[in-house]
């Protein structure tokens, strides 16, 4: 399986100093209580300019213009500390409140934001040349009316006012004239939510160079509620955002849990993409109006300036692995429990320590931990004291109580594996969440070799529950990225060998599996096939068909490693890459490929089988593999769309043929002596090479040197197993062991999809047919043309029989349920696919 | 302290008498910890709650000043990490004052 990767973060900030007055739940109570509070005009009087936004501090740290621990250098008060007020950071951007507004009325998709004429304008002139706006996105700015008309709508209370610098600019009309849910304050704050997370959004797609429609699901993970009467939480803020982005092929939903939600929504994500159900997952959330100013009577009292006047959002894409992006740890998820407690060493123990044990980790082996990342300048002066500052203790307490710390080493804890926070108080924005996009620059650069991500929610203000919750994750380099430098030292590799089959007869496969365990110390070989065959640990199987599901359930179950087998009909787009030895030089060549098919046009498969045949040359150690294609039918058009790809940035290693003219293009000789380390061509010629060359000293009947088809390989193919064939010897069958372990070892499949992702090599068409669900198919239909079988399959399809095409040793085949052969066949021969 | 637990307070005090209660304070912080002793003894300061102007002169401790009288185990599974964590002596002290200025 996948693991998923942190592939590219967005963190953006509005400053909504009018909303801190009109909506934040502090001020709109205290209004409520007495309309001339002296506490509104205090407030309204410490909020602050943009430009001061902009230069505080702990704002530059959110979009990335200084880091953490650059922030945690500068001297406090941050507020009387101005860094240089940039509006852009290489991770986000800050939005001043007039482009939000309009931001508001682009993401309403029901009329319920008004604009006034004059302010439409200029905002929408000011939007032009601002790369996150498209002209659609502008044209939805003409849509305005006059201030008369705005006036008669508040007059009339259908509509609450959209303010900027105290005047009114617009206003947000009630959506139903008695539905409590559909009120102007309540579709106010949810448009707030929907356009701030549409705003990071946009900037993750536009800052990363992303096509919108690579996305295949949104989790949006913020702590608003959008419904109607009936359905007050109803949804779909997710798909609503991707709508204003441009993300066509998206689907999504909503995860809540207070302020936990983006950490339960990353790890959803990562689920969804390591279970293969979606490549590309954005997790997002936008902010909550009724947080702003939510301590402002303790920031008066104490003369700090209304810091709470900005709406925090961000958004994550989490992807299928790419070799490179730090990788989200499944295996070793922290988790609050129902049954857990609520004494804080009970949650601490659940989300820090648990995890950490699973993964046989201690708390020193994290380099940094993320917590709820609130601003302290914030809190503290609420009396609520640091909050990242106690949590780091708690974990640094809970360190001396297990004994992996001393007492005396609770400070120097702190101050290595903590953080400044920096966050803005609203809720789901600091939890955990904001340092993701720094952990992950800090992992690919190679200075941090662990960051653990712990989001907690306070489940019983709800009044659901008095639960709390609590959920952890751990971030760690891409191992397929060490994979290719690594030195590792290589561990025992589990293979398994199926002993039925050969056409030398049982005993034969036994020798060859015995012989590799006696050669290999560091392979542990296993039997699949019929009891007391071999003294070598055996799985029962007493059949063909039995030992095709064991190695499978057992290759499933990670019980095997790998695995050496012949006939096994692989997926379509999986081919095998066989290891053969040329007789000429004795020099070790890769065959790409020798049976199933990569591709089903010929020069599309030659071009596959290239990058399939470097990723398991790579896999051998050879770091820049020499690249010859065989003078085959499509020789000349594979060598030059490979060509194509060496005029972007990837490198191919070209052979040159043994013959006077040196070309790329081998001949007849140059299989025999070896003048290449990755011979490619198409699957059928490649199975004749290998018999041939296995076969060359024994009068044909006997493979007796090489390592046999070698292990099938294609985008998202996860197993590795190696092909002999029915008359493979026992060396070469002991050989084929040695390979398929040497594969199990580096990581073949993570190695793939680094060189197809390398060459963008991902499936470019989806069938127009739908396909029927999906069910066990074992049954073999052979005797359709390479040429047509995907055609073939598809055909069976718009008869509502669910086939698959596949490739046999023979040749291809359709796989079909056994109750559907029959019709299955008959409407193969019907349409001209058989004979 | 917040509205509600003013309110489960006042309630428990009408409930079973003055006598009869005692408040045992959780807080983390010594500020917030003094505040709630204020509370339940001399009335809500911030004079937001329903124990604004009431004097129930209640016995205030915050859990750390009650050590010796919970069982050990459950001291070392529930409180003894947060012990080294807080600044237990400046807790203690700001609840003492306003249950000393209480005369309790």
């Amino acid at each position: 399986m996948t693991n998923p990767v942190v592939k590219a973060t967005s963190y953006c900030l509005v400053h909504a100093p009018d909303m801190v007055l009109s909506h934040g739940t502090t001020l709109t109570m205290e209004r409520a209580k007495d309309p001339n509070a002296p506490l509104l005009a205090q407030v309204k009087e410490g909020l602050r300019s943009f430009r001061e936004v902009l230069a505080y501090p702990p704002n530059q740290c959110y979009i990335g213009n200084i880091t953490p621990e650059e922030l945690s250098k500068i001297s406090q008060p941050w507020y009387e500390n101005a860094l240089e007020p940039k509006r852009q950071g290489h991770l986000g951007e800050i939005f001043p409140l007039d482009e939000f507004i309009a931001m508001m009325k682009i993401a309403d998709s029901f009329d319920l934001v008004v604009l006034e004429e004059n302010f439409a304008r200029e905002v929408s002139s000011k939007l032009s040349t601002h790369p996150l706006f498209s002209p659609a996105d502008l044209a939805i700015l003409e849509k305005y009316q006059s201030l008369e008309q705005i006036t008669t709508l508040l007059k009339n209370k259908t509509a609450i006012p959209l303010e900027l610098a105290g005047q009114v600019v617009g206003c947000v009309k009630q959506a139903h004239e008695h539905d409590a849910n559909l009120k102007a304050e309540i579709i106010f704050e949810n448009l707030a939510a929907k356009a701030s997370g549409a705003l990071a959004l946009k900037h993750l797609l536009w800052n990363n160079q992303l096509d919108p429609g690579i996305v295949d699901y949104i989790i949006e993970t913020s702590e608003e509620a959008c419904g109607d009467m009936n359905q007050r939480g109803g949804g779909n803020f997710a798909k609503a955002i991707g709508e204003v982005a441009g993300c066509i092929n998206a689907t999504g939903s909503d995860t809540r849990s207070f302020c936990a939600g983006p950490a339960h929504g990353i790890i959803n994500a990562s689920a969804l993409v390591k279970s293969g159900i979606y490549k590309n997952v954005v997790v997002l959330g936008g902010g909550a109006v009724s947080k702003l100013g939510m301590n402002s009577r303790d920031h008066v009292k104490k003369e700090v300036p209304i810091l709470e006047d900005l709406l925090g959002a961000f958004a994550l894409l989490i992807s299928a692995d790419d070799g490179e992006n730090p990788i989200i740890r499944t295996d070793a998820i922290g988790r609050h429990r129902i049954g857990t407690g609520s004494s804080p060493q009970a949650v601490t123990t659940a989300l820090v320590t648990d995890p950490l044990a699973v993964a046989g980790l201690s708390i020193t082996d994290v380099d940094k931990y993320s917590v709820e990342m609130q601003n302290p300048e914030i809190t503290v002066p609420a009396g609520a004291g640091d909050v990242p500052l106690a949590n780091y203790k708690m974990i640094a307490a809970l360190g001396v109580k297990q004994g992996a710390l001393e007492r005396t080493e609770l400070d120097g804890f702190v101050q290595k594996h903590g953080l400044k926070g920096w966050a803005p108080t609203q809720g789901h924005i600091p939890s955990g969440v904001p340092y993701v996009g720094f952990a992950r620059e800090g992992i690919l650069r190679g200075d941090l070799q662990r960051a653990m991500i712990i989001g907690k929610g306070s489940l019983f203000l709800a009044r659901m529950t008095n639960l709390f919750d609590g959920i952890s994750f751990i971030m760690e380099p891409n191992p397929g990225k060490q994979v290719s430098t690594a030195t590792a030292p290589e561990k025992v590799v589990t293979v398994g060998v199926t002993l039925l089959g050969s056409e030398h007869g049982l005993a034969e496969v036994v020798r060859g599996a015995e012989l590799a365990q006696r050669t290999h110390k560091n392979i542990r070989v296993v039997a699949i096939g019929p009891k007391e065959s071999t003294s070598l640990p055996t799985v029962e199987a007493n059949s063909e068909e039995d030992q095709r599901t064991t190695m499978e359930r057992l290759l499933k179950s990670g019980e095997i490693d790998a695995c050496v087998t012949m006939h096994y009909n692989f997926p379509l787009g999986v081919t095998t890459i066989g290891r053969v030895i040329a007789p000429a030089t004795g020099r070790e060549m890769l065959i790409a490929s020798t049976t199933g098919m990569s591709a089903g046009n010929r020069t599309e498969a030659m071009h596959t089988n290239a990058i399939l045949g470097i990723a398991v040359s790579k896999a051998l150690g050879l770091t820049e593999p020499s690249i010859g294609i065989l003078n085959v039918d499509g020789a000349l058009t594979t060598e030059r769309s490979l060509k194509e790809l060496v005029k972007g940035d990837y490198t191919i290693n070209w052979a040159s043929s043994g013959r006077s003219d040196g070309q790329v293009v081998m001949r007849g000789n140059d299989a025999l002596t070896g003048s290449c380390d990755v011979l490619v061509t198409d699957s059928l010629t490649g199975n004749i090479l290998v018999k041939m060359l296995s076969a060359l000293n024994t009068g044909g009947s006997y493979e007796s040197v090489g390592y046999g088809y070698g292990p099938g390989v294609g985008e998202n193919y996860q197993d590795i197993i190696c092909i002999v064939s029915r008359v493979s010897g026992a060396p070469v069958i002991a050989n084929a062991v040695q390979f398929a372990a040497e594969m199990a070892n580096a990581r073949l499949p993570e190695l793939v999809a680094a060189e197809l992702a390398k060459v963008g090599l991902t499936k470019s068409t989806t069938s127009q047919v739908e396909k029927p669900p999906a069910k066990p198919v074992d049954q073999e239909i052979s005797g359709v043309d390479v040429l047509e079988i995907e055609d073939a399959a598809e055909a069976l399809w718009k008869e509502q029989i669910y086939a698959e095409a596949g490739m046999g040793c023979t040749g291809p085949v359709i796989l079909v349920a056994l109750e559907d052969l029959e019709l299955a066949t008959n409407k193969l021969k019907d349409l001209g696919y058989i004979s | 302290m917040d509205m509600e637990n003013q309110t489960r307070v006042l309630e428990l005090v009408e409930k079973y008498g003055k006598d009869s209660v005692v408040v045992v304070l959780g807080g983390a912080e010594a500020e917030a910890s003094g505040l709630a002793a204020e509370t339940v003894t001399t009335g809500d300061p911030t004079f937001a709650g329903p124990l604004t102007g009431v004097q129930l002169e209640l016995p205030v401790y915050h859990i750390f000043e009650l050590k010796e009288i919970i069982p050990e185990d459950v001291w070392e599974d529930q409180i003894s990490m947060m012990e080294m964590v807080l600044d237990v002596d400046e807790i203690v002290k700001e609840v003492t004052t306003y249950r000393e200025r209480n005369g309790g």
